[in-house]
């Protein structure tokens, strides 16, 4: 098992490596003031200011945000990372608890199923850019005792938008593929439909709740990271990537620092699913989850 | 001792079966049935697909209700004695779940019945032995072969100490090795519980190895041909098997089948109420 994570992580850093290398193969001969194919301007320039060196990028890490600071770039790239991770986490956990929630609802009625199913899909047709500065206007009015809606919240709540919806259908889907041999089981055990949700249907929806949550994960940081840029939050990774690209004129390198820097926070939410994976998955049969569906035949 | 002693264990009169009724497809699944199960009594169905003998034991499981007529399980209704779990069920599929211990799978019913988790935990361990699977307590199902999980299964089944004891052709998919053994099992089990049972197969050799009675059904309409008393007397092991007596009652019940399904062609339009997908009339003896 070692052997093959050892393996699987030097592959994934082959990969890397050999894009790394492509840019800079690219960046050899590829035309510096870009090129035409049959009169279509296709071919992306290769000089330095469109295309800087990969080593330009790091290198940037190690200097400071801004002249004259004291903090260096990849201490500001870290702390706007951290902080869109905790809006995405939010988001995401947001997202998770009502989708499953949602899931349920629709599983045991299923007029609600089919009044709500359909909206759902809209929902998500509904741009995200559309969408964020209402969320922010209506967070700003909400205020129950001593609570007020801090800006950031409105963020969260454009990534839990876009992370519920895969979180309601893969649950849904989970929760009705239980094998009728074992509902008969649970019927002639008289179980109560909330003992065999819980013993169930639940635990049977598992294979298919796990890849659920992973396109969730993936969903809240994006709709966090827009949320930031259009509605001006500042704090995050979303911003500097906006910040950075400003002075991509003067500097491309940097707004590569903090591409990356989002893509951590990506890698960061996958690695909470991958745990979550193990969690759940725990002492289930080592084959594909597709095929076993919960019970044994 | 068990006042429901007196009460046979199942009870079945007048009860029809019907399936999409007033539609173009409508089945008559069984015609006026019934059959009477004695306390400790074995009682075999057997009959070709679509004969009903599926149907006959999730009506007696409640888990379908009948058109017409009156089920009683140990003296209840069908639909308290299901409530009650007066009786334990297993499928031909052993329909384990993958995400419990052996142990946790056996103590399933338990927890449904609001037992405390060490009561449970007792009794499962004791099933396990009971089911010779003392040593698998904390295996999972799919680490264990298609005879272990079916043991398992039945374990599950007996767990609550029901009186009944519904299988629906539970070794169907076992090879004939596993499946002799499994039946030799099964008899010790049922002997030591004093469990009554009422098993679906369409294996004649099953069906007398482990009956005291064979109910034989026919198709369209499913109803009861013929009941075969097995007078073998309750001591039975693999020599058994080799007896001119056992030979004799396979001989008979399957005259039985014969003379019950005139209609001896397989009829390919009729919906399956059994929806066992057997291709063939169920005189085969794999």
């Amino acid at each position: 098992m070692t052997r093959r994570r050892l393996r699987t992580f030097a592959l994934a850093l082959v990969g890397l490596l050999a894009v790394a290398v492509l840019w800079e193969f690219y960046k050899l001969v590829g035309p510096q003031r870009g090129g035409e194919i049959f009169g279509w301007g296709i071919l992306p320039r290769a000089n330095d200011n469109v295309m800087p060196h990969v080593w330009d990028m790091f290198a940037r890490y190690t200097e400071p945000d801004r002249r004259g600071s004291e903090t260096r770039i990849w201490q500001t790239v870290l702390g706007g990372g951290w902080f869109t991770f905790r809006l995405a986490f939010l988001g995401f956990a947001i997202g998770a608890v009502v989708g499953v929630g949602l899931a349920v609802l629709m599983a045991r009625f299923r007029v609600v199923e089919r009044g709500l199913l359909p909206y759902l899909v809209v929902s998500q047709t509904v741009p995200l850019i559309a969408l964020a500065p209402l969320v922010v206007s209506w967070g700003g009015r909400v205020q129950v005792g001593d609570f007020v809606w801090p800006r950031w919240l409105s963020a969260s709540v454009l990534g839990a938008f876009l992370a519920f919806f895969p979180v309601a259908v893969g649950t849904l889907r989970g929760l009705k593929s239980s094998p009728p041999a074992a509902l008969e089981l649970m019927d002639s055990y008289a179980a109560s439909w909330r003992s065999s949700l819980f013993k169930l249907r639940f635990p049977a929806a598992v294979p298919q709740i796990v890849p659920a949550l992973r396109l969730a994960a993936t969903a809240s940081v994006v709709g966090v990271v827009v949320a930031e840029i259009s509605t001006g939050l500042q704090g995050g990774i979303g911003r500097l990537v906006i910040e950075y690209a400003r002075q991509a004129t003067s500097d491309p390198a940097k707004v590569y620092t903090a591409v990356f820097g989002a893509a951590l926070v990506g890698l960061g939410m996958a690695g909470i699913v991958a745990l979550l994976d193990k969690l759940l998955m725990r002492g289930r049969p080592p084959t594909e989850p597709d095929i076993v569906m919960g019970a044994t035949t | 001792m068990r006042s429901e002693l007196v009460h046979p264990a199942v009870a079945v009169a007048g009860v029809s079966k019907v399936f999409n009724r007033g539609s173009a497809n409508q089945v008559d699944a069984l015609v006026d049935v019934d059959l009477v199960v004695a306390p400790g009594e074995f009682v075999s169905l057997i009959g070709p697909s679509g004969c009903g003998k599926s149907t006959l034991l999730r009506l007696i499981a409640h888990l379908i209700e009948p058109s017409s007529g009156n089920v009683l399980v140990n003296g209840k209704s069908a639909s308290q004695a299901r409530l009650d779990q007066e009786y334990g069920m297993a499928f031909q599929q052993a329909g384990l779940f993958d995400w419990r211990s052996v142990a946790k799978n056996v103590e399933l019913p338990l927890e449904l019945k609001g037992w405390d988790k060490k009561r449970r935990a007792a009794r499962a361990r004791e099933m396990l032995e009971l089911v010779k699977l003392g040593d698998f307590v904390d295996h999972r199902p799919w680490q264990l072969s298609g005879g272990m999980q079916q043991r398992v299964a039945i374990a599950r089944a007996l767990a609550a100490h029901p009186p009944l004891l519904l299988m629906d052709e539970p070794f169907g998919a076992l090879d004939e090795m596993t499946r002799e053994h499994m039946q030799a099992e099964l008899l010790r089990i049922c002997d030591e519980t004093r469990t009554s049972v009422v098993f679906v197969t369409h294996s004649i050799p099953e069906a007398v190895y482990l009956s005291d009675r064979v109910v034989v059904m026919s198709p369209r309409p499913g109803r009861i041909t013929d009941v075969v008393d097995v007078d073998l007397g309750r001591d039975r092991d693999d020599d058994t098997r080799e007896d001119d007596a056992f030979y004799r009652k396979i001989i008979e019940v399957r005259e039985a089948l014969r003379n019950g399904g005139h209609d001896t062609t397989v009829d390919h339009e009729t919906v399956d109420p059994d929806a066992v997908g057997h291709p063939l009339l169920g005189v085969d003896d794999r």
